[in-house]
Formats: structure tokens, sequence, C-alpha cells
């Protein structure tokens, strides 16, 4: 016979939500929050680890103000930021212009290759995509010359100097990351319920109203969150920038992220380091915040 | 007591002489796979690099492992990671047993303690080759890449002398028959007769990309031929010096005669260009030879020359860099002695023969001597002389260098480009240098001014 105790210690409870959620949290936590404290504590110490004798003493905000006042970290910082405002709406147009091709009906079986062939730039290894660059811009056999030479311009000789190799830097992410933006947006057009979107289409023979007014809400969410994954991308991008130009020539191509890892892993100041990575924490957060409050819009079904 | 001193003396000498001159009798009594047998089946863990030295190795390995039962393990990962790599590793109590120390890592890992003298294990007859015979190596090249303060930490293993690698068929087409002696010779004769622009055909190519090449092989390669240094006694910048500044306006005078765009070359790009016969001369180090005269990667053949690098005002003092190998302090003890056993082979007199056969270039002097290794390797000639003389400091190496070495590589491309001016990316270079060794605590006398 069962008592009520035991049933009630059985039944759902007022730990059982802690339950479900504890292994997810546990692996949040042992990846992303320790690590997180661990840079938090570090940023506050001088913590080279090619001096250990020297110990790791808290010297405060000794790094913040340090990271602050360095010109270098505003000038990558500042960099990151034209790379993205270039790449970001390019990305946004080709994304959109190919999901809209890929949203229209028939040719369902080029559809799916052009789909799944969408994927490919995406699975590339960022080093990889570098490397495939250092290939394509090279100024003596690449594609990239080949290509304007059909044009009659003379060869640019892309990596060697400094507008050259951002722009190909640039061109690169383009590449890659389209298909992602493709991708999201095709998505959210197949969330357009198709009774309305059939509806509209015998309402009005305009493409544009149809896209504004119908399909332009179900985009939204995802358009959200493209930035806010690009946003974070972007500061966080390195593999391919560094095997195709290591951050030059000079400082041309030097993005933050090449910044953080020489006084990460070269010069391996981890607490100045830190800092800089938790600066960096806090530029993505807010920039999420503002993509959410000025684009995000949930659909009213 | 003046007795007992004179016995003393010479009881020390005798014990002195012993250790450095091994008897004849003693030395045929080393078998590497006696001294090996109490480590038999131990694992040794060591990071190697993509070059021919260690493909070389690589493909005697067998043998040493056949002979000892020691097993060693190699990572191959790119140079501009291994440092990282090897870092984290020892701070990290990792599983490296040996260090791969290039030159201006030395003082760094010698200085925190990450790897051991050689007095540690030499000591040790039942586990040191009575060959060991450290005089056996280049002078320059123990002083340079092995020793620090006085202390032999590393034997002398993948050793490059940086040397003029020139195409003699071009030289000849535009007059030449023998390559420049001097830099001034070089820019001034040579060079304009070299270049057709519009054939795409340049005299010169100095591999200038951002990181070790920039600082290492091209800003460092122009100041000390000119009478220039990087640091002047006191550890302040030497770069405004007139013999500094010399040098790098040398440099850009030279580029007029690279290919466009040379601060986005690497070695291999530098490499490949003579190879293909677009430039007719480089300054490269001497591990690049098998790749010249392979002609899987090298459209030479007959036309591949080598000679010593040019003279400067200060003479000729080539580029030198190179890896040494050390026992590291993290390893067990047993893993220790392994490790020992196995640096000294891979360096030692005997297989040096087999080591350059196969690609590798020794450290060894003895064999060079043997005629039929001059015959052969076109190198070997000029890479003897240049390792006769030479600065070991050639970059300091302190263990403030891969700081010091990441403002040269961001300044100095800057200045090729034309985006700061010599003079103004000079003092940038100077001032940002002076923080880093200020706080590393050289000017208030806290640290002895070792480079």
């Amino acid at each position: 016979m069962t008592t009520p105790s035991t049933r009630r210690r059985l039944a759902y409870g007022r730990w059982t939500p802690f339950w479900f959620l504890a292994p997810a949290v546990l692996a949040l936590f042992l990846i992303g929050i320790w690590p997180t404290l661990f840079a938090l504590v570090t940023s506050l110490r001088r913590y080279n680890i090619t001096r250990p004798r020297d110990g790791f003493p808290f010297i405060g905000l000794d790094n913040y103000v340090q990271v602050l006042t360095d010109p270098t970290f505003w000038d990558t910082l500042g960099r990151t930021a034209g790379f993205f405002l270039v790449v970001m709406p390019i990305q946004v147009a080709l994304g959109l212009a190919i999901a809209l091709m890929l949203h229209r009906p028939g040719l369902g079986m080029l559809r799916s290759l052009a789909r799944v062939s969408l994927v490919v730039p995406l699975a590339t290894t960022y080093a990889v995509v570098g490397l495939l660059g250092r290939l394509i811009f090279n100024r003596d056999f690449g594609v990239a010359n080949a290509l304007i030479g059909l044009f009659g311009f003379p060869p640019i000789d892309w990596l060697g100097n400094p507008t050259g190799a951002f722009v190909a830097i640039c061109v690169m992410d383009i590449w890659q990351w389209t298909p992602f933006c493709a991708l999201i947006f095709l998505s959210g057009l197949s969330m357009v319920p198709v009774d309305i979107e059939e509806a509209a289409r015998l309402e009005t023979p305009s493409k544009w109203a149809l896209f504004w007014q119908v399909q332009r809400p179900y985009l939204l969410p995802g358009f959200t969150a493209m930035l806010i994954l690009r946003s974070a991308d972007v500061l966080k991008l390195f593999d391919m920038v560094f095997t195709m130009t290591r951050g030059g020539p000079g400082a041309a191509t030097e993005l933050i992220s090449i910044y953080i890892q020489r006084v990460g892993f070269r010069v391996f100041d981890m607490g100045l380091a830190s800092a800089q990575a938790l600066l960096l924490l806090v530029i993505t957060v807010v920039l999420a915040r503002v993509y959410i409050r000025f684009f995000y819009r949930e659909i009213e079904a | 007591m003046n007795k007992l001193l004179r016995t003393v003396s010479a009881a020390a000498l005798y014990a002195v002489a012993t250790f450095a001159l091994p008897m004849p009798s003693e030395a045929a009594e080393w078998d590497i796979a006696k001294a090996a047998e109490p480590y038999k089946g131990t694992e040794l863990n060591v990071v190697f690099l993509d070059r021919p030295g260690y493909r070389a190795i690589i493909k005697l390995l067998p043998e040493f492992e056949k002979a000892t039962g020691i097993k060693v393990n190699y990572e191959i990962v790119p140079y501009e990671n291994t440092r990282e790599r090897e870092v984290l590793n020892f701070s990290g109590q990792g599983d490296l047993s040996i260090a791969l120390v290039d030159l201006v890592w030395i003082g760094e890992f010698a200085e925190n303690g990450w790897i051991l003298p050689v007095d540690k294990f030499a000591n040790d007859a039942t586990i040191t080759d009575p060959n060991l015979n450290l005089k056996g190596f280049f002078p320059l090249l123990l002083d340079a890449f092995g020793t620090w303060g006085g202390t032999v930490y590393g034997l002398p293993f993948d050793n490059y002398s940086g040397l003029l690698f020139y195409n003699q068929c071009m030289l000849k087409d535009a007059g030449f028959d023998k390559p420049p002696a001097t830099w001034k010779e070089l820019l001034e004769v040579y060079a304009p007769k070299l270049t057709d622009k519009d054939k795409k055909q340049y005299a010169f190519a100095l591999q200038s990309l951002r990181g070790e090449t920039q600082s290492a092989d091209s800003f460092m390669r122009s100041l000390w031929p000119h009478g220039g240094s990087l640091l002047d006694k006191d550890f302040k910048s030497n770069l405004l010096s007139k013999e500094s500044q010399a040098g790098l306006q040398y440099r850009q005078k030279l580029m007029e005669y690279m290919p466009p765009g040379i601060v986005s070359w690497d070695h291999a790009e530098a490499v490949n260009a003579l190879a293909q016969g677009q430039v007719a001369m480089i300054t490269e180090w001497s591990a690049f030879y098998p790749t010249l005269t392979d002609p899987k990667t090298s459209k030479l053949g007959d036309c591949l020359a080598v000679a010593p690098e040019p003279a400067g005002e200060a003479g000729r003092l080539p580029a030198l860099g190179g890896f040494s190998l050390a026992v590291a302090a993290q390893a067990p003890e047993e893993e220790q002695k392994a490790a020992w056993i196995f640096i000294q082979w891979a360096t030692s007199e005997a297989i040096a023969r087999a080591y350059v056969d196969a690609g590798g270039v020794s450290g060894r002097m003895k064999v060079y001597e043997d005629p039929q290794v001059k015959a052969t390797y076109k190198f070997v000639e000029p890479m003897v002389a240049s390792w006769q003389k030479g600065v070991p400091e050639y970059r300091p190496r302190f263990p403030a260098w891969p700081a010091v070495s990441e403002v040269i590589a961001e300044f100095g491309t800057k200045m090729m480009l034309g985006e700061v001016t010599v003079e103004g990316g000079s003092k940038e270079i100077g001032n940002r240098m002076e923080a880093i060794l200020k706080q590393e605590g050289y000017y208030d006398g806290k640290k002895k001014l070792l480079q």
C-alpha cells in the first residue's frame, strides 16, 4: 500500500523542474559559466604564464585601464566594426535574394540541389577558407586576377596592399556566410502560411507588397538571430584572417580577435587578454539587446 | 701546502681532461642499446616542424627505436603555433619530454626552469655517450641555440644560416659571372640590371610577411650588416642610430627591385619565386636547399647557386637561426634520461652524415670536412663560412622577444608600406619596446642585461 507521503515524493514537486534542468545547467556551468568566471578573476590579476616566478598578483582594474587606454585596441575594434558594416549588408541582401529565388515554386529537383550546396561554404573550416583565399587572391596565378583580367583590368596585388587585403577578407567572409543568411531567410519564408501567401498573390500582383506586407514579418525573428550570431561571430573571427593575412599587411586586416590572440598567446598576458575578451562579451550582449529592441517583433498569428 | 695545492689542481685538471677528451677505449664502449636498456618501452613526446631537418630525423628514427626500445612520439606543428603549444604544455605540466627550442626562446625556457642544463645528465656515464664532444658543434651554434647565461641547455639540432640563393643563369644573362659580394653592390650594380618589371622579373625578394618572418628575416637582416642593432648596451633602442637608420633605409630602396606586395610574402613565396625564375636572388635559410633542388618544386636545375649572404659596412653578418633539443624539466626522471639519450643520438657525430643525406643540416663540424659532402651539397661551403663568425643575439634571445617581435612585425610592415616613415616607425618601435623592457625589469637593475 502506498502512503500519501511516498506518493508525493515521486510525483511532481517543488524540485522537479530543478532536476530536469540540472544536466543542462551543469553542462553550461562547466563549459560556459566557469571559464567566464575564471576569465573575470584572471582579468583582475597580472597573469602572464610565461612569467610564473612573478606570481599572479591581484592588480585591481589595471588591466581594464590598460585596455581602454590602448590605441591598438580601439583601432582594431574600429576595424572590426568597419568589417561588419561592409559584409553584413551584402550578406543580408544577397542572402535575401537567394532565399526569394529558392522560395519560388517549381524546379523542385534543382531547388533542393541548390539548397544542399548552400551548406558547403558553411561546413568549410575557417582556416581552409583562409588558405583558399590565399590562393584565390594570389597576384600571379589567383582566380581573382584572372576574373578581373577578363574585363581588361590589370592584375591587383590583393594581399600585398592594405585595401586589397581588407577587400579580400571581406569577399571570403561574404562567400562563407551569405548561404547562412539565405538559409535563415528561406526558413522564415517557409513559415508564411501557404493560404495567406496564396491569398495575397491573388490580391495583388506587386511582389514588393507581398514581400513587405506578408513575408517580412516572418523574416524579422530570423533576421534578429542572424544579426546577433554574425556580430558575435565577427568579433571572434580569427582563423580565416590569420591564415590569409596574419592581420597584415601592416595592420590592415588586424581585427580585434587577432589582436587579442596576439596578447593572449604570443605575449601570454592572460590578464590583459581576459580583460579584452570580457569587454567584447559586454559589447556583444549590448548589441544583442539593441537588435532585439529594434528588429525583433513577435508574429501575431 | 703548495704540494697539496699542486696535487689538487693536477687532479682537477685530470678530471677536466678526462671529461672533455674521452679516451678512445672508452669511446668504443658506448653501446646505445645497453645504455637505453633500463628505459626500454619509455615513450618520449616532442613537437616537430614540417621542415626538411625533421623529415630527415623521422626517416632515421626507426633505427633509434629498434636499437633502444625507446619510442619517440612526434607531433608536427606549424612554426607559428609551436611556441604557443610548448608554453601551454610546460605551464600546464603537460606530456612533452623534450623541448624544441628556437634560438629566440632559449632565454624564456631556461629562465622559467622549463628545460634542464645538459650538465645534469652529462656527468652520468651510464647514459652519456663518451663521444658527446660538445666542442664538435660549431661554437656559434652551441652558443646561440643551446646556451643561456653561460649554461648549455640544448644541443643544436635543426641549424640554419642565412644564405644567398641565386639563379646563376639569370645573372649570367645580365652579364654577371659571380654573385654580389656586398649589399651595396647588390643594390647599385646588380638590382637595376636584373629587374624588368614589364616581364615581371625582379632582382631580389626579401620575405617580409608580418610575424616572425618580418621581424627576423626582414627587419633584423636590415640592421646588423649595416652596423646597426636593435638595442644598445643599456638595452635602450638603438634604432635611431645612424647605422640602423641607414640599414632600414636601404631596405626601402631595395624594395624597388622586389616584386610588389613583398610584405605579404612568407618563406614559401620567396623560395617559390626563385624556383620559378621570377626573381634572381633571395636570402633564405639553408634549410630550403632541398626545396630548391627538388625538380618537383623547382625549375632551377643547374641554374641554382649558393653563396654566403652579401657583406655590409659592418662585415658579413648573415641571419642566424635554428633549433636545439633540450630535456624538459616537467618529464619524470626516467623519461628525462631516455630523452637525453635520444637528444645525444639525434645530434651526434655518428649519425651526422646520414642526417645530412636525409636532408637535414647537422651542427657538427666534422661532417662538412668530408669532401664527398662538400661536393654533393652546394650549400655546405657558404654555410660553414657563415658559421665562422656571427652574433648569437642576432635577435635578442631574452624572454621579452616574442612581445618585442610583435611590435617590430607590425611597424616593420607599416614602414615598408610607407604608412609610417622609417624614422617614425623606428621611434614607435623603440618606445613600445622600451616600455616592454621596463616592465621586464631591465632598467631598474632587477634583471641582468642578457640577450
